[in-house]
């Protein structure tokens, strides 16, 4: 008894600690964020004898301009040391090393709260231990690449530091207390995941359970405020505020955190990880699926895959969406950065982008068409997903369509212009707008049929709710197309407005179908139970195949979004006077994505290999899974 | 079969006014009107 209770007691001291360590970086800048506009009268009239007024680019506020104006950098050695060898080059292969498995760390905890607490609230004692064995593998596969993260942020600061001196001072001085912070949460969110992960076995009951689950949330918090904090460096970038037009800082850290770009970032950011993270997960679950000797074996990797993948693919559902609103964002902040980006130099990368997405939702449909076969019952849709497979390479083709397309003169002149006269029309937004929304309702029907695959409703109304369900997906499509062909006849000024209402059609088939089919299936009588490891080969290549298409788009659009600054480190604020001051031809950047994607790969597969020598084999029992029933977990801990 | 006519003509009916309401409302919300080529 006593030495529950001194567990307990030892556990609640922990969790107040991680508290205390999450608000230690605050307590600690809070007198270099007294410095501007709240500071004391006496401090105020001290400055304004020393420091010259400057008036903010953004916020158009005045203030004191206490820092140095942006240094005016020359090709040399003093502000661009190099090697012989692009410097911009390694830094964006540093960078975007850092991003992924930065990415990657930051979702799988979520996904492991996520996980635990269903494993804590479910009734069924089997299916608990299952949640948490699964949770507890996905943090053991994220610890070792937590350790990577932390080496590739080293690697990411030298690199920044003996490449970019004079850009990366710069940065600093407006940025340091939030780099400090920066730090102090770096090692709050190490020492909560430690006790998190080492912590496991000794809290898995009881009180102490929700004590540990308290400790995920703490880790979370952390970890997305680390990302909102590293956000806020790039919204800088982009779209400075908080300094004068010099560069000069204002003493208002708030206003140059919150940028203009800032929160659209985040939210963009954190549904992108949070899909990726999935993706890289389901990847890991494929291949110890297609590696797996026994069928207990592949039940469990065969179950974590679709998992990760539910979970990824439910932030992919609105990631769309949120980049929409950083693109309208963008337009807004600049209108001229948006062109640079949708219209102009860098269009042509949207077109890649647009066909990586479908690739996206295509695999994920493959996917769930495929785990059907896992179900009995579940053959009454195999006949109607043809009609879906047509749906989806409508939109998708839409949705791939470029305005105009590169030609030789004498092909110009057989076309009759650079736009097609017929796929031409299929360039615009008005059209994507349309052909994306169709793919992701689609995508979320094969969502309701897979829920209710193996399953008959016996609610009393579920004759309405099908005849119901079946017209409301219909009307989603008909509304989502005629808006789209509306979007042609009315001006560019209204026009605009249209993709609001189509999104909104999509998300209600999101919100309200799920639901709807949720009470429906409510007591649904089964066909027969999900038998999970009975899965065709192919749809784990698809799940691969999804992992890979998010790591080589993150790594695209990362490139497009730090590209659209152009010949600025800070935009309009510190030129980039570096010989490597332009736009990389399509070419060269796909080249250096996919040595990103693969060499991502290559470590993660490390990582992977690394995770898989502390595991210890679970007994193996002598008689072959039962198809259906549960499966035990592929290894202890 | 006079059931799922039925069930099927409802279903219609509210789909189609809440999707018109989503038009509406939410161009309406941008300031924008969404019967722009009607009224012209």
């Amino acid at each position: 008894m006593g030495r529950v209770a001194g567990k307990k007691l030892l556990s609640i001291m922990a969790l107040v600690a991680m508290v205390g360590l999450l608000l230690l970086p605050i307590a600690v800048s809070l007198p270099s964020l007294a410095i501007g506009a709240d500071a004391p009268d006496a401090v105020k009239q001290e400055g304004e004898q020393k420091y010259e007024k400057g008036r903010d680019v953004y916020y158009k506020t005045e203030g004191l301009a206490i820092g140095a104006p942006a240094p005016k950098t020359v090709d040399g050695p003093k502000d661009y040391p190099r090697y012989n060898f692009e410097s911009r080059v390694l830094l964006w292969f540093a960078n975007q090393q850092h991003l992924y498995y930065g990415s990657f760390v930051l979702a799988v905890p979520i996904f492991c709260m996520v996980i635990e607490f269903m494993g804590v609230v479910t009734k069924d004692k089997a299916m608990a231990k299952r949640y948490d064995q699964l949770a507890y593998d996905f943090i053991k596969i994220s610890l070792t690449a937590y350790s990577l993260t932390a080496i590739l942020g080293g690697i990411l600061i030298f690199t920044f530091l003996t490449l970019y001196p004079a850009f990366f001072g710069y940065l600093s001085s407006i940025f340091r207390p939030v780099m400090h912070i920066y730090a102090l949460m770096f090692v709050a969110e190490s020492g909560t995941l430690y006790i998190y992960y080492y912590g496991w076995d000794k809290m898995r009951d009881g009180f102490l359970k929700w004590i540990h689950l308290s400790m995920s949330v703490i880790l979370n918090v952390i970890g997305t405020l680390l990302m909102f904090l590293a956000n806020s460096w790039i919204g800088f970038m982009m779209s400075p505020a908080g300094v004068d037009e010099q560069g000069r800082f204002l003493g208002n850290i708030w206003h140059v955190i919150h940028t203009a770009l800032w929160n659209p970032l985040n939210v963009h950011r954190i549904l992108g990880n949070m899909a990726f993270g999935g993706g890289v997960v389901a990847a890991y679950a494929a291949y110890k699926f297609l590696a797996s000797k026994t069928d207990e074996d592949r039940a469990h990797y065969d179950w974590m895959g679709y998992i990760a993948m539910a979970l990824g693919v439910a932030f992919l559902i609105p990631l769309p969406f949120a980049g929409y609103w950083l693109m309208r964002e963008v337009y807004a902040y600049r209108q001229q950065m948006g062109i640079t980006l949708m219209g102009g130099l860098l269009a042509w990368l949207f077109i890649i982008q647009a066909t990586m997405i479908g690739i996206l939702f295509l695999s994920t449909n493959y996917y769930l068409w495929q785990a059907l076969g896992r179900m009995r019952g579940a053959e009454k849709y195999q006949r109607y997903i043809k009609y879906l497979v047509f749906i989806l390479c409508c939109g998708y083709l839409v949705f791939i369509t470029p305005h105009t397309i590169v030609m030789t003169p004498a092909e110009l002149k057989a076309m009759g212009g650079q736009q097609h006269p017929v796929l031409g029309n299929y360039g615009v937004m008005s059209a994507k707008n349309g052909g994306i929304n169709v793919i992701i309702t689609t995508t979320i029907l094969s969502f309701v049929w897979y829920m209710r695959g193996n399953k008959v409703s016996t609610v009393s109304w579920s004759k309405f709710g099908n005849i119901f369900m079946g017209v409301f997906f219909a009307c989603a499509y008909v509304n989502i197309i005629w808006l789209a062909i509306y979007g042609y006849y009315i001006p560019a000024n209204v026009r605009v407005g249209l993709s609001v209402p189509q999104v909104a059609t999509t998300l209600s088939c999101l919100f309200f179908m799920f639901p709807l089919n949720s009470a429906m299936m409510k007591g649904a009588k089964q066909m027969g139970a999900i038998e999970w490891g009975k899965i065709s080969v192919r749809s784990q290549y698809a799940l691969i195949m999804l992992a890979t298409a998010f790591t080589w788009m993150m790594g695209l659009m990362g490139y497009i979004r730090s590209s659209v600054r152009l010949f600025w480190h800070v935009n309009e604020i510190m030129r980039d006077n570096s010989p490597w001051a332009y736009t990389h031809t399509v070419g060269f950047a796909a080249n250096m994505i996919s040595f990103n994607v693969l060499f991502f790969w290559v470590s993660i597969l490390f990582v992977f290999w690394l995770g898989s020598l502390g595991m210890k084999k679970a007994p193996v029992p002598a008689k072959a899974g039962v198809p259906g029933g549960a499966p035990q977990p592929a290894a202890g801990h | 079969m006079g059931s799922t006519i039925v069930y099927g003509a409802i279903s219609l009916v509210i789909c189609v006014a809440y999707f018109l309401a989503v038009d509406h409302f939410l161009m309406d919300s941008q300031g924008l009107d969404f019967w722009y080529l009607f009224r012209k």
